[in-house]
């Protein structure tokens, strides 16, 4: 199948009255996914590329049967409208904006997971099931369905490594970005194991950068429990030490979080370690992936 | 935003956590009247945003007015780790027994803040925590949960601190918290936080690194974040809203994310150098692009450019009407190498290719850099993966 979405995802788009909401829910609702709903408080009432809006999650929750839900809330507004969410019983959440203040993510990531919410971002382009739907920003055109797991920290190299697979007549079951910011709402290792254990997904690549220890401490989790084939690619060899890449996530700090740090970590799990995104295919080729 | 020494020593101060007596000079002149009124020996202290400063030769102390002329007159004059230094800070030497480390950080991994306190401070705290693993303590902070001043007690206890510093120790910790709670800071440090001859605790130095992304709710006043950044095509790059980086090369990047940038980076330094690190995030609009164009090309000896676009969130037709205007209005003549994939990539071709573009259609960033190499060539710099690392 997949991961994360499938068949019975009904979506609701938080913010779907904004700029970039309403032109994302008419790319969603033209790749196939099941937008059921809007929410933008007090634009209920309203309709967005023929769906619903309300008011209140928990009204989009009661009229639609939502039970996932992407953001496109504008970042001071974030904390309120994902506690909201969570308070209305959604499970599976995106968090597409950028800049939301660290505290802020904390705060979302302790009580999505006392609730036991599985919850992206922020600053993801969140989840894509080729031919099947996605909830987020990723450009449809580049995926192709397949039995190749992706997750990635950035959101561009997630389209990168799909477009490149995809070229190569190897398709991916689901792509899923993890966010870019120095804290996110689940751990890489967290979403490995949905990957490990997804029947349709044979393989899987991480798309990793410079900083944090995301990919070190996936690295244990894989020697321990993962079965099947792991790749993996690290951003930021060149980029020099101590300079912020954009994403404070991208901060070389002390030891841990440097390019070749990540490479011995993963290469003593086991993971094939790709020099550069193209080699993908090959790799993809000699473990005779589809 | 990494706040300076001094501003950092101040909201410390505000905050009652006891700092050394100080006062921030820009001139020789002024150094030596503020030292002769805190009385010698001084600590001359270079306010630049960068780490290591004391093992890079920023750091001096002077004994008297012939010692304090010599050190500020030649840190005036010197750069630490490439950065120029225009203020100084003079402070008072006092008489320290001990050196130790404070810390308060956000750990990522674990969502949750952390602080570390470690008995041995000073310039080698992260060899410390390499070699003596155990002469350094940290606990969590649950976010629900809030800090509690038993949470410090129990990591001094940790560290077999006696338990008559315990009560002097845990209080700054507690203010320590307080003032990263109320400055959203991602970074909050005293290294080395002393222990007097007289059995007092300061904090000597000051670290506070401030949440760019919480800047417009902090309610307590900070310095400009544009002001501070000292490279001025940086600078550029933050009144635009992008993020850019100098490098030393002489291959112009424009990139629609950190991590594809950073790739292109990667790719680029194979075979030549990058000028420069832009990404510009997912507000690309055609003004957007234009600046950008702009800003890459205030680099002089630029012998190509590679736009590296992917339209998901980004409108990257826009974006590429804005590119051309550029090139069109500057008679651009090096060549300009564009891969753009994604929603509208069609349309973004055909402009591209109106304006002059060389475009490339395959997703492997490999693929359209080969292009751009066939038609600049290593260059005389050479290939940055020879130098670096």
């Amino acid at each position: 199948m997949s991961i994360l979405m499938n068949d019975s995802t009904r979506v609701i788009v938080q913010g779907i009255t904004g700029r970039i909401g309403s032109a994302q829910t008419h790319w969603m609702l033209e790749y196939g996914t099941r937008v059921v709903g809007g929410v933008t408080p007090g634009k209920g009432g309203m309709e967005v590329e023929g769906v619903p809006v309300f008011n209140s999650v928990l009204e989009a929750v009661k009229e639609t049967g939502a039970n996932a839900s992407v953001f496109f809330v504008p970042a001071a507004g974030v904390l309120d409208a994902f506690l909201e969410t969570i308070d209305a019983g959604i499970k599976l959440i995106v968090i597409v904006p950028e800049h939301i203040p660290v505290k802020d993510v904390l705060r979302m990531r302790s009580y999505a997971l006392e609730k036991g919410v599985f919850a992206l971002g922020p600053t993801t382009p969140g989840i894509l099931v080729p031919g099947m739907g996605k909830m987020g920003i990723m450009p449809a055109s580049l995926f192709q369905p397949g039995r190749v797991g992706i997750i990635s920290r950035s959101g561009t190299l997630s389209y990168e490594f799909a477009g490149i697979l995809s070229e190569s007549k190897v398709g991916q079951s689901t792509v899923v970005g993890m966010g870019a910011d120095p804290v996110v709402l689940r751990n890489l290792a967290d979403i490995l194991e949905l990957f490990e254990n997804d029947r349709d997904t044979d393989a899987v690549i991480i798309v990793g950068e410079v900083g944090g220890e995301q990919e070190e401490k996936a690295a244990g989790f894989i020697s321990r429990k993962m079965t099947k084939p792991v790749a993996a690619y690290i951003a930021g060899r060149y980029s020099p030490q101590g300079k912020k890449m954009g994403h404070a996530g991208a901060i070389v700090r002390g030891s841990t979080g440097t390019v070749a740090g990540k490479h011995e970590a993963l290469k003593n799990a086991g993971v094939a370690v790709l020099d550069s995104p193209i080699d993908v295919a090959k790799w993809a080729k000699k473990n005779k992936l589809k | 935003m990494r706040l300076h020494e001094y501003e950092a020593l101040d909201i410390f101060e505000q905050n009652r956590i006891p700092v050394p007596r100080r006062e921030l000079v820009s001139t020789m002149h002024d150094a030596l009247h503020v030292a002769g009124e805190i009385g010698y020996p001084v600590i001359l202290k270079a306010q630049v945003l960068v780490g290591g400063r004391g093992l890079a030769g920023g750091i001096r102390t002077a004994q008297n007015e012939d010692e304090l002329k010599e050190a500020a007159d030649e840190l005036f004059m010197s750069e630490v780790k490439g950065m120029p230094v225009r203020k100084v800070l003079v402070c008072e030497k006092v008489d320290i027994a001990r050196e130790l480390y404070l810390g308060m950080t956000i750990d990522g991994y674990s969502g949750k803040p952390v602080i570390v306190a470690s008995t041995e401070g000073g310039v080698l705290i992260e060899e410390t925590a390499r070699t003596s693993p155990e002469k350094i303590a940290a606990i969590h902070i649950e976010p629900s949960f809030g800090y509690y001043p038993y949470q410090a007690r129990g990591l001094l206890r940790m560290l077999g601190i006696e338990q008559k510093m315990i009560t002097a120790w845990s209080d700054i910790i507690g203010q320590l918290y307080h003032i990263a709670t109320r400055y959203e800071a991602l970074i909050a440090e005293i290294n080395p936080l002393v222990v007097l001859t007289n059995g007092g605790l300061m904090a000597v130095d000051a670290v506070l690194e401030v949440d760019d992304s919480a800047l417009s709710r902090i309610r307590f006043p900070l310095p400009d974040r544009v002001d501070r950044i000292e490279n001025p095509l940086e600078r550029r790059g933050r009144e635009i809203g992008v993020t850019y980086v100098d490098l030393d090369g002489d291959i112009g990047l424009i990139s629609s994310g950190a991590g594809l940038g950073m790739a292109s980076m990667d790719i680029i330094g194979q075979t030549m150098r990058p000028a420069n690190f832009l990404e510009t995030g997912g507000g690309i609009t055609a003004d957007l692009l234009y600046r950008c164009m702009e800003l890459i090309m205030m680099k002089p000896d630029l012998r190509g450019i590679f736009i590296n676009v992917y339209g998901g969130i980004n409108p990257i037709h826009e974006g590429a009407k804005g590119v051309i205007r550029y090139m069109q209005e500057h008679n651009v003549k090096i060549p300009v190498v564009a891969k753009a994939l994604g929603n509208r990539q069609e349309e973004t071709w055909e402009i591209f290719k109106s304006g002059g573009v060389h475009v490339v259609t395959e997703a492997a960033t490999e693929k359209a850099v080969d292009v751009l190499y066939k038609l600049v060539g290593p260059g005389e710099k050479g290939p940055a993966a020879k130098s670096l690392r």
